[in-house]
């Protein structure tokens, strides 16, 4: 994240009031209504090992949570306990006051929707008949079914391309369509797994619009990501995840909070022992983490910051990253490692 | 279209009440009509599929049943005057069932791959109520092909079928073969695919277990003029009473040298159930 002024200001501008508005609205309906997904220390465990232990998390309704962490952090695991296709092994999972997983609770299905990581769709059917049967799954009217779809194919703007095929579609409009096809049945709670993996910027943003639209008329987002610039930008809570386990959680102003203006990396062949104590007694810096030869602070200005430590390293510092500290950083703190989206080497 | 076009729309999207349908059993009802004709759809598309499962049956009657007919010129009490092609017709409705089932069932695993069985299973209805719309698909895709290739075997001039019972009296007991036969074969199928991961060892096992069972059905040639010890085998074979109830449906003068329709539906329902119960037992973790 540059600190240069350039042509996308505008359109951050207004992201910013439009999330601040989302975000009164989320606030209003956090008031008055009960958790959405409630998990009470939570386990899954799979032959290999944990998927999650001891989770234990609230999603309000009307918010976006966004579960942040690398592959393998626990984060489908979580996603799967709250659409029911898994019941916990230890601790309890709520949605909507009750069990998914709870034998003949399937009609509580009708309130969820779900956006699945990988590409669900068959590229054998066309766009409106992919929607067509997901509402008749649902139970939806014929009638009110052809309505919807109308709105909806408006909506993800493949009004003119209803009767392709899938196939034909490019990534960022069969994602749409699965967007579209996860809310046909006005959801009170929607799961989404990576919902902009392999998209690009362009699509990243639409399709994030059109989230941010679908929460504004009340629905619940679950979203797992490994983009950390999402998660700060659109998500009202979110929670790091590290090894299926739950470190930390709150609003991304709350989980940034404590760090200073900039943050930086450094790779760093022999640091000094103690070399976190030494760093934090500096002026203008706060938190060091150390995780082996990568050491990470938080400081109110890097161009003061890094020729000290050249100085004091002489010799020695292999690479140094400098940028403006994002959630990124806060997750660094948290989990005592850098943030690798592929999973931790 | 850029995203503040989206966005912009977006905004005007109403969050209209819906009118959903009422009580689960209805839905149910919906649901498999839906996954019938969305099927039913995929298969018109996969013309394939669709063309593969008549042209071989087709193929061996013709190739098959005219060769041994003039070549071999075959004798039994069961084949008459040598017509080896109008007794192989009963066979080949069989035939194409059991290709045609096979196919279908499969599209259990393309679903899978193609993420489409997981997001089904994630709507309001049982993984039961989900195969068993799946199943209904195959059983009438399966039944269909076997009726058309019926209806081809009809108009071939050469071929010579009795119809003892009358031609709509023969024509319904071949359609309740035929949809038992489905039934029975989407059960075992769903057995299979409920229990094998991968789409070859689901056509490892179906080529296994069902081609040879189907060569020992009578199909191809007359149970009761088989050695004592292969008559049993073949009586233990379920595919057998379902050929035998083709053939004397449409094929047989009378009964003598057969099995009998009262002892093949009771042996086909009775198992078909079976096999179907067994297999919606069990729904695999596909999420």
């Amino acid at each position: 994240m540059g600190r240069s002024i350039n042509g996308t200001d505008t359109l951050d501008a207004f992201d910013g009031q439009l999330n601040g508005l989302l975000s009164t609205v989320q606030e209003a309906n956090t008031a008055t209504q009960e958790a959405v997904v409630a998990l009470e220390r939570a386990c899954f465990r799979y032959a290999g090992g944990y998927g999650v232990r001891d989770i234990t998390l609230d999603l309000p309704a009307g918010a976006i949570f966004g579960l942040l962490g690398p592959n393998g952090a626990g984060k489908s695991t979580i996603l799967s306990l709250a659409a029911g296709s898994r019941a916990p092994q230890e601790g309890a999972v709520r949605v909507l006051g009750s069990s998914l997983a709870e034998k003949g609770n399937d009609r509580l299905r009708a309130r969820v929707g779900v956006l699945f990581q990988d590409t669900s769709l068959d590229p054998l059917m066309s766009v409106r008949e992919t929607l067509w049967l997901h509402g008749r799954l649902f139970g939806l009217a014929a009638g009110d079914l052809h309505a919807r779809i109308g709105e909806l194919l408006v909506l993800i703007g493949l009004s003119d391309r209803s009767s392709d095929a899938i196939g034909a579609l490019s990534g960022g409009m069969q994602r749409r369509l699965e967007l579209a096809r996860a809310i046909l049945h006005w959801p009170d709670l929607l799961l989404l797994d990576e919902p902009t993996l392999a998209l690009d910027p362009d699509s990243k943003v639409a399709l994030w619009q059109l989230l941010q639209s679908v929460n504004a008329q009340g629905t619940a987002l679950l979203v797992a990501t490994n983009d950390v610039a999402e998660a700060e930008r659109y998500c009202h809570t979110v929670a790091f995840l590290d090894a299926g386990r739950l470190v930390r959680s709150g609003t991304p102003a709350e989980l940034k909070r404590g760090l200073r203006r900039d943050s930086v990396r450094v790779e760093w062949a022999d640091p000094p022992d103690a070399i976190e104590g030494t760093l934090s007694a500096w002026e203008g810096v706060g938190s060091v983490t150390r995780a082996g030869p990568h050491l990470h602070a938080t400081v109110d200005d890097a161009s003061v910051f890094v020729p000290r430590l050249f100085a004091f390293a002489q010799g020695g510092i292999r690479a140094v990253q400098i940028h403006e500290s994002t959630l990124e950083d806060a997750y660094f703190q948290a989990v005592r490692h850098p943030f690798a989206p592929n999973g931790r080497e | 279209m850029t995203t503040r076009a989206i966005s912009a729309t977006a905004a005007t999207a109403e969050h209209s009440p819906v009118r959903r349908r009422s009580g689960p059993l209805a839905g149910a009802v919906i649901a498999c009509w839906a996954l019938l004709c969305r099927d039913l759809r995929v298969v018109l598309r996969s013309r394939s599929q669709l063309y593969s499962s008549l042209l071989l049956p087709l193929m061996l009657l013709a190739v098959l049943g005219i060769g041994i007919s003039d070549g071999l010129e075959p004798s039994s009490s069961v084949i008459r005057d040598g017509d080896y092609v109008s007794y192989l017709a009963a066979g080949m409705i069989a035939l194409t069932a059991l290709f045609s089932s096979t196919f279908s069932s499969a599209s259990f695993y393309r679903d899978r791959d193609s993420g489409m069985l997981r997001t089904v299973l994630a709507s309001p209805h049982s993984p039961r109520t989900i195969f068993l719309g799946k199943a209904l698909a195959a059983i009438v895709i399966g039944s269909v092909q076997a009726l058309v290739l019926l209806a081809v075997a009809v108009v071939i001039p050469g071929i010579d079928l009795d119809w003892q019972y009358g031609w709509l009296g023969g024509f319904g007991m071949v359609i309740a073969a035929v949809l038992l036969l489905n039934l029975l074969l989407s059960g075992f199928a769903l057995v299979v695919a409920t229990r094998i991961r991968t789409m070859q060892g689901f056509h490892l096992v179906m080529n296994l277990v069902l081609f040879p069972l189907f060569f020992l059905s009578g199909a191809f040639f007359p149970l009761g003029d088989l050695p004592g010890w292969l008559y049993v085998i073949g009586l233990a074979n379920p595919l057998s009473y379902a050929v035998d109830a083709l053939q004397v449906a449409a094929y047989a003068a009378d009964t003598r040298g057969f099995i009998g329709p009262a002892i093949d539906f009771a042996v086909l329902g009775g198992l078909a159930v079976v096999l179907f119960t067994l297999g919606l037992k069990r729904s695999p973790q596909v999420i």
